[in-house]
């Protein structure tokens, strides 16, 4: 009996190692594809930054505001309120409690601590991907001066934007622009310069004369711009550090306009308008050579390097109707790549270097839009009475321009756009504002 | 000892199999049994009683329409279905009071009901009809089951043996049966149609019924159509196709999931083929053995749950560009191991945009799987190891 009951065993055994063995050796991976997924704000929490002393609680609460309102800006991330948090976070060397982030459905979570001493303040973050409990990178720190707290805050959120998406931000940066403030046929301008989000707005010249068409340096350290302050359109550069200004040089009984600096930061291209013709130009700034890029009867204006340098997109009337052309940085031949209904105007390179922004007019609207470098895949971002002098932020994501109301009480303002055509909003300034220029990021 | 032992071991293997196979075996012949038994013996010979009378049952038939249609069938309602219709009738009583179709519906729907199941023979509607007409005459079947009540039990016992054939049951269990088939049918109709609504429709199916008899007898047929109208003669013709069909969900829920595997058999073998060149050729030859393979449904299910949660509005375009291809490994319960999480492999975009991506698929994976997939339990094997392909090629901006 004893033999049979172990036969039997055995056989027993046999059989169902023999079926795992056929589950193990069937067991492949299944294999599915993911082809649809959602677009939505990523919700993220940012406490207030632990504070290493008392006097710096308050600087704790700024930075996680700014980082806060820099993400949320951007239309990519949603912040969760405090009052919704489970768990606090007093101890920035403190484990992380992700069950309590999961929660509340906090996908990132942003920690930091802030200290001030002696006028100077250092901030240290971490950045946290709560649902796969790990941390996103390594913690990082920044000091500064205690005035440029905000600066730090934006700073962070690049780090975390960078981070959670892939690409660069652009909070830590500038915007020059055109300030106006009186009525349309009496309007005063003069340059300013402000945060990307409209904070610490400085005024670069006084409202005595005219002023056209900032734009910055590759640095950020100076900017171009178009002046009558002699009667006549003309060039001047401006350091912004120390507030001076010089005008490039200029020969007689010409007028100049539309400047643009080369990716090196050397050439200026412009416009010379010479007796009713308008054709480019390009100018080294140290010794002052100038060379003749287009030589066209029509007006061919708005020069824009492309982030290598070695080419151009402008505006030209060439075939009657103003349209955006393509040429070598040193001149040549040059190919329309704009070929809907319309005018098109005002094209600026990408700093990615891959699409081109420009203004369309059509039938008495006006358009923001971008197009590949090839002229392909046009799509219109915004639409008004009046939209116009579109500019890149530093990554190539948002779009920023100037639009104005209809009427005679009509106000020019700035929006920001993303290039997908969402999250259009306006940019916050003190009076009325044009001819924005968005400034690389800051080092 | 060889000899004895090869014995022992073909008599334990076919004990074995009488272990497992004898359950479904035992069932079947229980009944068969039963029924054969009962049926020949008690109905048969009230049959052959009454079919002598079965004649006459046509004109009573007529009769009874008749005094319905005066509202006057005092007699046949309070003796066949004091317990059971009256509950249904009840409700349809106070609505529709002026109609007499409350009064035609009980008597009818009781024994119809039962029927059912005969419907096919319809011929036969008539001969049972007869019996309830010839409850006088159930006073000769009496003798039988003289033991109940006699005057109430008279209906009941017709019923019995209406249902003796559908379930072969015997005779003793008479009583037993009165209450349970009564019960089933109660609980049917309120659990599907508890409204008021629903309540006069039921009472106007005993109205159609026998219109259809009537169709032969053609008297009932015009009555019943002046009351309920066309709208309650298609209305129960649905109705007791329907009944029967809830009481089979409410009982086979967990059933449901079985039916789509055998719906989808042929996709199934497709995914077999695809998953045996998936997986090559050396082991391709044993997918069967482990249970079948995930059905396209189930696969769909697992996609749409794990697309729910894949948030690309925060990467960059270069991410968008980027394919990646994720190998998780899932617990028994449907939750992904998070640990297990990897990137097989990455295309186009950078290999810092690969990444991102990869953290996106992978927080959609733990987002959605928190609360664990919905995966059959039955065929873990088949999804233990999950790999995924994130592809925004659709979701890209253009």
């Amino acid at each position: 009996m004893k033999r049979y009951m172990l036969s039997l065993l055995i056989g027993a055994s046999l059989f169902f190692t023999n079926v795992s063995s056929q589950v193990a050796a069937q067991n492949g991976p299944l294999r599915i594809e993911i082809t649809d997924g959602v677009i939505e704000p990523l919700p993220f929490a940012v406490p207030d930054f632990v504070p290493a002393s008392g006097e710096a609680a308050q600087v704790g609460r700024d930075i996680a505001r700014v980082i806060a309102s820099d993400l949320t800006g951007t239309g990519l991330f949603r912040e969760l309120p405090s009052s919704a948090y489970i768990s606090q976070v007093r101890d920035f060397a403190a484990p992380v409690q992700y069950a309590d982030w999961k929660a509340i459905n906090a996908q990132a979570l942003i920690t930091g601590s802030v200290s001030v001493s002696g006028g100077q303040v250092t901030v240290q973050f971490r950045v946290y991907d709560v649902f796969s409990d790990a941390e996103l990178g390594n913690g990082l720190q920044f000091s500064g001066s205690a005035s440029g707290w905000r600066r730090m805050a934006h700073k962070v959120a690049d780090a975390v934007y960078a981070r959670i998406t892939g690409e660069g931000g652009y909070f830590d940066s500038r915007v020059v622009f055109v300030s106006e403030s009186g009525p349309k046929d009496n309007r005063l301008k003069r340059l300013a310069i402000m945060d990307y989000d409209g904070a610490n707005v400085q005024y670069l010249t006084d409202s005595a004369s005219i002023v056209l068409a900032p734009r910055f340096s590759p640095s950020g350290d100076r900017v171009l711009y178009t002046s009558y302050e002699s009667g006549s359109p003309r060039i001047y550069v401006l350091d912004i550090g120390q507030v001076q200004r010089r005008v490039l040089q200029q020969q007689e009984g010409t007028m100049s306009f539309a400047p643009r600096f080369a990716p090196n930061g050397k050439t200026v291209v412009f416009s010379i308008e010479k007796g009713g013709n308008t054709d480019i130009y390009a100018m080294d700034i140290a010794s002052g050579q100038t060379s003749q890029l287009t030589n066209a009867p029509s007006i061919e204006t708005a020069p824009s390097f492309s982030p290598d340098g070695s080419q151009i997109v402008f505006e030209s009337d060439r075939s009657g109707g103003q349209q955006i052309y393509i040429m070598p940085a040193g001149g040549g031949e040059a190919r329309r790549i704009s070929f809907g209904q319309g005018r098109y105007g005002t094209p600026v390179w990408s700093p990615r270097g891959d699409m081109i922004a420009f203004t369309k007019q059509n039938q008495g609207r006006f358009y923001i839009g971008v197009m590949r470098t090839d002229g392909s895949e046009e799509r219109l971002l915004t639409a008004s009475f009046l939209d116009e002098g579109p500019t890149w932020a530093p990554n190539g994501r948002v779009i920023m321009f100037a639009r104005e109301t209809q009427g005679a009480q009509g106000r020019s303002s700035l929006y920001s756009v993303d290039i997908t055509g969402r999250n259009l909003k306006p940019v916050p300034t003190p009076d009325g504002a044009s001819d924005p220029d968005w400034s690389p990021l800051q080092n | 000892m060889q000899t004895g032992a090869k014995i022992s071991g073909a008599v334990h293997v076919g004990l074995i199999l009488v272990v497992l196979f004898a359950g479904s075996f035992e069932s079947d012949p229980l009944p068969f049994e039963m029924a054969s038994a009962t049926v020949v013996s008690a109905e048969e010979y009230a049959a052959l009683v009454s079919g002598e009378k079965q004649p006459e049952v046509s004109e009573t038939p007529e009769a009874p329409a008749e005094a319905e249609q005066p509202a006057a069938a005092p007699e046949e309602p309070p003796a066949e279905p004091e317990p059971e219709p009256e509950v249904a009738e009840a409700e349809p009583e106070p609505e529709p009071e002026p109609t007499p179709a409350p009064e035609v519906a009980p008597a009818p729907v009781e024994p119809q009901v039962r029927p059912q199941p005969d419907k096919p023979d319809v011929v036969e509607a008539p001969v049972e009809q007869p019996e309830e007409t010839a409850a006088p005459k159930a006073e000769r079947i009496a003798p039988e089951i003289v033991e109940t009540p006699p005057p109430d039990a008279k209906p009941d016992e017709v019923k019995q043996a209406e249902v003796v054939p559908d379930e072969g049951a015997a005779t003793p269990q008479e009583p037993k049966e009165e209450t349970a088939p009564k019960e089933a049918t109660d609980r049917i109709e309120p659990e599907q149609k508890p409204n008021l609504a629903l309540a006069p429709q039921q009472s106007v199916r005993p109205s159609v019924r026998p219109t259809r008899p009537a169709p032969v007898e053609t008297a009932a047929a015009p009555e019943a159509r002046e009351t309920p109208e066309p709208k309650p003669v298609e209305k129960p013709v649905e109705k007791p196709a329907e009944k029967p069909k809830p009481v089979q969900e409410a009982k086979t829920e967990p059933k449901p999931e079985p039916k789509p595997e055998a719906k989808p058999v042929d996709t199934s073998s497709a995914v077999n083929d695809a998953l045996a060149e998936a997986l090559g050729g050396e082991k391709s030859a044993s997918p069967a053995p482990s249970g079948p393979p995930l059905t396209s449904g189930e696969k769909d299910a697992l996609r749409i749950a794990v697309q729910r949660c894949w948030n690309v509005g925060s990467l960059s375009s270069e991410a968008l560009k980027t394919t990646v291809v994720v190998n998780v490994t899932m617990s028994q319960d449907g939750r992904p191991d998070t640990g297990t999480i990897r990137m097989v492999s990455s295309s186009g975009g950078t290999g810092g945009s690969a990444q991102q991506a990869f953290e996106a698929a992978r927080r959609a994976i733990i987002r959605c799987g928190a609360s664990g997939f919905d995966l059959p339990a039955d065929k873990y094997a088949q999804w233990r190891e999950i790999e995924m392909t994130f592809n925004p090629e659709r979701m890209r901006i253009r």
